[in-house]
């Protein structure tokens, strides 16, 4: 598996290097394999559970179901935010490009599956109270967290700069996690539809953290493909300096000037 | 310390003689405000006019428009305010006289509380203006709860100055679009539109006293973005 | 047009008096040691070591592209170098610089200055930054020096380029530094205002200061300085006394592909 891009000496050790491929790579390692393979299982199998197994809810119906889906993602989408917030003071603290592409992996996996909370969130939303949407504290706090997140791919977008898209993205990254606990707490004040606390059956708790394993994988799955990526990215960009042709030149004008004087 | 205060004052002072001098700023800002409040007051006259005759349509008018008068001005604050800081770094890009800034043996998280103070004080001059107008303009009763009205717009507005003093560094130093530093104001600044806006229809349309955990809010939103914008700031100069 | 008045060019140095006594003429102002700078992980200046001794009037020239701006800017503290060592008056480039800042000038194309504040409102601001002991007096020192006192209360946003450039000077000096940098100062100024920056630079020397001179016109610059350093894709390919070289061999250097 080993290609000359893992060798440089910017590649990160342990656990991530391991997962690192190249996109096409012919012999593909064994790892991200069985990992997806994992994933995909989990999810067929959680699926089979909700419409097979699980009993439905009485008030809500067939559409209750979103739920399974819903709160996992939520989770997850939180902690991608988490980790584009500690990539984001990693890179500040050590200046190393993977941190960089780290935080921008998380972001992108963040935007995805905070659009699937929306998403989730307003099928649920036109189920349980017939609209498409309401300000409730939940929904509007999914909100507010997308176009948090959807910001920090639009301004690093918009640098051309590496080093300079790394330290900007980092400082958003940070005041970015540093608004979601107010976002949190001004959210609440928001009218709220959703009920306080329901009990659920174990059945339903049993189904709930079933479907927290194929979100879970999948998500910790797509930021290391998508670091991966960056990584190339970046590895490829530093590649095209040459020391040698410098220092030769440095030394023939040496010689030439010290003949001349 | 007081030498680090004395320091700040003398940039502000800068920026508010060169903004007394230029006049440019301060105008285009409370020109825009007034005109927000004005287009949006035009554009919220939505109810039909079999509602608005009698006493009670006039009542029910001017209580849907009083609650209209707290988000309209929060718009145009937002707007007013982004155009605000963008213009006073925009002092400090021409010419790079931000390079003679940080030229100088001054503490860089000095130059970020200058540039805040100074956009509080436009800002400022600009709610004094448009506040009014927007009170005239949509019926908008205060005097139910002045001082509340006041610290919680002064609360809000600290904060989003602190967001946008920060930001507007960044923009201004990368040649990023204009458009962008709104873009990334807004999202961070939400939850002071939300508890504000909220605070002021619990005082003004359904009568409830002040609520210290929402002004809380305000002011740990305050503490910890100018906290971390002090921190940040030198990070995201560039010459 | 007032051209420099050069009794008063005397005013230039601050009010400690005559500069640089024997005792301090060796110390090495700049020290440079394996200086490395990666921008966007690519190297911008390689393996850059050097002396400045105290008192030198020192060029750096080099195309477009090959460091002289970024190791003075590194040099003023505006810019971090990415590995090796950096010393002013042999105290370590680190992270607290406000000390090293108080005793350096950088004098660049830009003429940092505020547009709608006057020459002296300029100036005065400046010094109270600096801490310098009477602002207004230095100011009205500083801009007989630079012949500009009777447009003193002029907005600068007014000036042409070149009187801005003698006010950005002027800027430059207000808390009398021992090390002056100018970053490409002639660029964009016309024959007589050129000719008063260049007396202007010379006089700096004259009266012991250090100056580090980054510039493209290279006999103007061999005319002025006495030391000539040309970088070539950021690493240091001469580093000979003015009188040593000629125009050509640096041009040529300078051309390399």
């Amino acid at each position: 598996m080993s290609n000359s891009l893992t060798t440089s000496a910017n590649a990160p050790k342990g656990f991530v290097g391991v997962l690192d491929y190249t996109v096409g790579d012919q012999a593909a390692p064994v790892l991200p394999t069985v990992y997806w393979l994992m994933t995909f299982v989990a999810l067929a199998a959680a699926i089979v559970m909700v419409f097979a197994w699980t009993p439905e809810e009485r008030s809500m119906g067939l559409i209750q179901k979103i739920f399974y889906l819903h709160l996992p993602v939520a989770i997850n989408t939180f902690l991608a935010c988490l980790t584009v917030f500690i990539a984001s003071i990693g890179y500040l603290w050590q200046r190393r490009l993977w941190w960089d592409d780290l935080a921008a992996a998380a972001a992108k996996v963040a935007v995805v599956y905070c659009s699937v909370v929306l998403l989730t969130g307003m099928f649920w939303a036109r189920g349980a109270w017939g609209v498409w949407w309401l300000f409730s504290p939940r929904l509007t706090f999914s909100l507010v967290l997308w176009f948090l997140y959807v910001v920090y791919l639009l301004l690093r977008s918009g640098i051309d700069s590496g080093q300079r898209r790394a330290v900007i993205g980092a400082v958003y990254g940070i005041i970015a996690f540093l608004d979601v606990p107010l976002v949190w707490l001004s959210a609440r004040l928001m009218p709220d539809m959703h009920p306080g606390h329901v009990a659920l059956a174990p059945a339903m708790t049993l189904t709930l953290a079933v479907w927290f394993v194929p979100m879970t994988l999948l998500a910790v799955g797509l930021i290391v493909v998508r670091y991966g990526l960056n990584r190339q990215i970046t590895r490829s960009l530093a590649s095209s300096s040459s020391w040698d042709s410098a220092e030769s030149v440095a030394t023939r004008a040496m010689e030439t000037v010290g003949g001349a004087a | 310390m007081l030498y680090s205060l004395r320091q700040i004052f003398l940039l502000v002072g800068k920026d508010l003689r060169i903004e007394a001098r230029s006049r440019q700023t301060i105008g285009l800002v409370i020109v825009l405000g007034l005109l927000i409040v004005v287009v949006l007051g035009l554009g919220l006259q939505g109810q039909p006019a079999a509602d608005r005759s009698g006493m009670a349509g006039l009542e029910r008018q001017v209580n849907h428009a009083g609650f209209s008068a707290t988000a309209v001005l929060w718009v145009a604050y937002l707007f007013a305010g982004v155009l605000c800081f963008e213009k006073t770094m925009n002092v400090e890009r021409t010419d790079a006289a931000l390079a003679g800034l940080m030229l100088a043996p001054l503490d860089r998280g000095l130059i970020y509380f200058a540039k805040l103070i100074s956009n509080l004080v436009l800002i400022l001059a600009v709610a004094l203006v448009v506040t009014p107008a927007g009170v005239v303009f949509f019926n908008f009763d205060l005097s139910a709860g002045l001082g509340s009205f006041i610290m919680i717009v002064g609360a809000a507005v600290i904060g989003f100055a602190a967001v946008g003093t920060l930001f507007a560094a960044v923009v201004s130093s990368s040649r990023l679009q204009g458009g962008l530093l709104a873009m990334m104001i807004f999202p961070v600044s939400l939850p002071l539109v939300i508890v504000s806006s909220r605070m002021m229809t619990g005082i003004f349309l359904e009568a409830r006293p002040l609520e210290t955990s929402s002004l809380g809010i305000l002011i740990a939103f305050d503490a910890i973005f100018v906290a971390a914008g002090w921190l940040l700031f030198d990070l995201v100069l560039e010459v | 047009m007032t051209s420099v008045n050069s009794d008063a060019l005397n005013a230039l140095n601050g009010p400690g008096g005559a500069v640089a006594t024997t005792a301090v003429a060796l110390e090495q102002v700049i020290q440079l040691c394996e200086l490395n700078k990666w921008i966007d992980q690519r190297p911008v200046l390689r393996r850059i070591s050097l002396e400045v001794p105290r008192g030198q009037f020192t060029a750096l020239l080099g195309a477009n592209g090959a460091g002289k701006s970024t190791l003075l800017r590194i040099l003023a503290t505006l810019l971090k170098p990415s590995s090796g060592q950096a010393f002013l008056f042999s105290q370590p480039l680190g992270r607290d610089t406000p000390s090293l800042r108080a005793r350096i000038g950088l004098v660049s194309h830009q003429s940092m200055l505020y547009r709608d504040l006057s020459a002296r409102e300029n100036l005065e601001f400046f010094g109270k930054l600096y801490g310098v002991a009477d602002p207004r007096q230095r100011a009205s020192q500083l801009l007989g020096a630079v012949g500009l006192l009777d447009r003193a209360d002029d907005a600068v946003g007014g000036f042409s380029r070149g009187m801005a450039q003698r006010v950005s000077i002027a800027r430059a000096l207000v808390h009398d530094p021992e090390l002056i940098f100018a970053d490409e100062p002639f660029a964009g100024l016309d024959a007589p205002s050129t000719r008063a920056v260049e007396v202007l630079l010379g006089r700096l020397h004259q009266l012991g200061k250090t100056v580090v001179l980054v510039n493209h016109d290279i006999e103007q610059t061999l005319r002025l300085v006495q030391r000539v350093i040309v970088l070539h894709k950021g690493a240091v390919a001469m580093d000979q006394p003015a009188g040593a070289v000629s125009g050509g061999r640096i041009l040529e250097l300078v051309s390399a592909g």
